[in-house]
């Protein structure tokens, strides 16, 4: 409950892993400067996966309040194991566009002149990946070079594996490992966002 | 036959060449399928077009309403004695507040409206108090003081003190320099430490070190939050939301 390090020296890391998990732990002890420095990290993740989810700026801000709030209240349910708690945070931002797209809903139903917007505002089929895909795009921009070199080779550019090897003059074996290594840990990103945000 | 190892669905799931077996398992292979679907999907969506215009940070005072939400719930030091007074059953506020919890509505406001129906609650306790306003005389001084802070930066910006005087207690409320309060003025409350209840103390001029008569009994039912608001002049007695400066007495 009241980890040692609280109130003793600052640990400065160069590993942004360590770094999140630090700050999950510090979280979930109730250290409200873990908070703050989460907010400075991760508000712009949150709210550009709001803003892109319901337009409005003000509804955004309204998610990021939540959010936030919502992490404090609910720091019990960050598990300190999973590593970033970027993705904790996108899958509490999911619940909450949720919820504003629901209570949208409700108005609109309420207000039968407004139907014609009900129609456009439906959400494209892949509308339901942008947080996703947001969170991926932050990963890897926060991934450590040469991994994230390698990753976006092979994914945005569609490279072998083979190509970036010759790129990048690096063993086959090393790309190899990196890339499985990157995926891997992008996919558990996906499970623990689809894990808070299933609850 | 054992499932086949991570690194080898990541290779099947890029298309990578695999051992023959591996893939026929995988195929039959309900977990493993779902691990490189996963996978797939992962990959799909790292590599799908993202049409975003960069990063775009909330306003600042999305975290000043964070920190002021989070203060109000900010648990309370001791057990407020459940008293038969009107203050002590607020049923209205405590619903708000579980609205509020539930997250989906906005609940600044929801609190707002929360704190007028506690506020009228807490005016006839004030009243009550001042009833019977018979002080053992003890000596005058100063009994805590605390710092104010922003709530956003946390930063000191003046200082609250409850000292007794011959009739009673005081508030004294003094800001390092003086607060800016717009169109409107400033306002002195002290919320209660259950973050549901709260009353209006007095009005403080900017720049001017305010004093005003407070009783031990509202201390101790957990009246300790000292805040500075800025209030609007619009005939709503209730709390504006917007609070400038606030500290929580030591017990």
């Amino acid at each position: 409950m009241s980890p040692t390090w609280l109130g003793g020296s600052v640990h400065v890391h160069d590993d942004p892993d360590v770094e999140s998990a630090e700050l999950a732990v510090r979280l979930s002890g109730g250290d409200r400067e873990a908070l703050a420095e989460m907010y400075r990290r991760w508000s712009p993740l949150v709210h550009t996966i709001a803003l892109r989810a319901l337009g409005a700026r003000e509804d955004a801000e309204d998610v990021v309040q939540q959010v936030f709030v919502a992490a404090w209240r609910g720091r019990a349910t960050l598990r300190p194991d999973q590593g970033s708690p970027a993705a904790w945070l996108v899958g509490i931002t999911k619940h909450r566009i949720a919820d504003v797209r629901t209570q949208r809903y409700r108005t609109h139903r309420n207000l039968q002149a407004v139907a014609s917007e009900v129609v456009t505002e439906q959400a494209p089929t892949h509308e339901a990946d942008w947080a996703e895909r947001l969170l991926l795009v932050h990963e890897l921009e926060r991934m450590g070079d040469p991994r994230a070199t390698v990753l976006r080779m092979a994914f945005l550019e569609d490279r072998t594996q083979e190509e970036i090897a010759r790129t990048l003059e690096m063993p086959l074996g090393t790309v190899k490992s990196h890339v499985r290594r990157g995926l891997l840990e992008l996919r558990d990103r996906l499970k623990e966002v689809e894990r808070v945000a299933s609850d | 036959m054992s499932h086949p190892t991570d690194d080898e669905l990541v290779d099947l799931a890029l298309g990578e060449p695999v051992d023959a077996e591996r893939s026929a398992h995988v195929a039959t292979c309900g977990q493993c399928s779902a691990t490189v679907e996963q996978l797939r999907r992962t990959v799909r969506l790292a590599s799908g077009p993202v049409s975003y215009a960069g990063w775009q940070a909330p306003d600042d005072a999305v975290w000043a309403r964070v920190a002021a939400e989070i203060d109000a719930d900010d648990p309370p030091v001791a057990e407020v004695p459940e008293t038969a007074n009107a203050a002590s059953s607020p049923d209205v506020a405590a619903h708000d507040i579980r609205v509020a919890r539930d997250g989906a509505r906005r609940p600044s406001r929801r609190r707002t409206a929360a704190w007028a129906g506690a506020l009228v609650a807490a005016s006839l306790v004030v009243g009550l108090l001042a009833g019977r306003a018979i002080w053992s005389p003890n000596e005058s001084g100063s009994v805590s003081q605390v710092a104010l802070k922003t709530l956003d930066t946390r930063q000191r910006e003046g200082e609250a003190s409850v000292v007794r005087t011959g009739d009673g207690l005081d508030l004294n409320v003094v800001t390092d320099r003086p607060l800016d309060a717009g169109d409107g003025y400033l306002e002195v409350w002290l919320i209660n430490a259950d973050g549901k209840r709260m009353v209006s103390v007095g009005v403080l001029r900017p720049g001017e070190t305010g004093t005003f008569p407070i009783s031990q009994a509202l201390i101790d039912q957990g009246y300790v939050v000292v805040d500075i608001s800025k209030e609007q002049f619009d005939d709503k007695p209730a709390h504006s939301g917007d609070s400038l400066l606030r500290g929580k007495l030591p017990a």
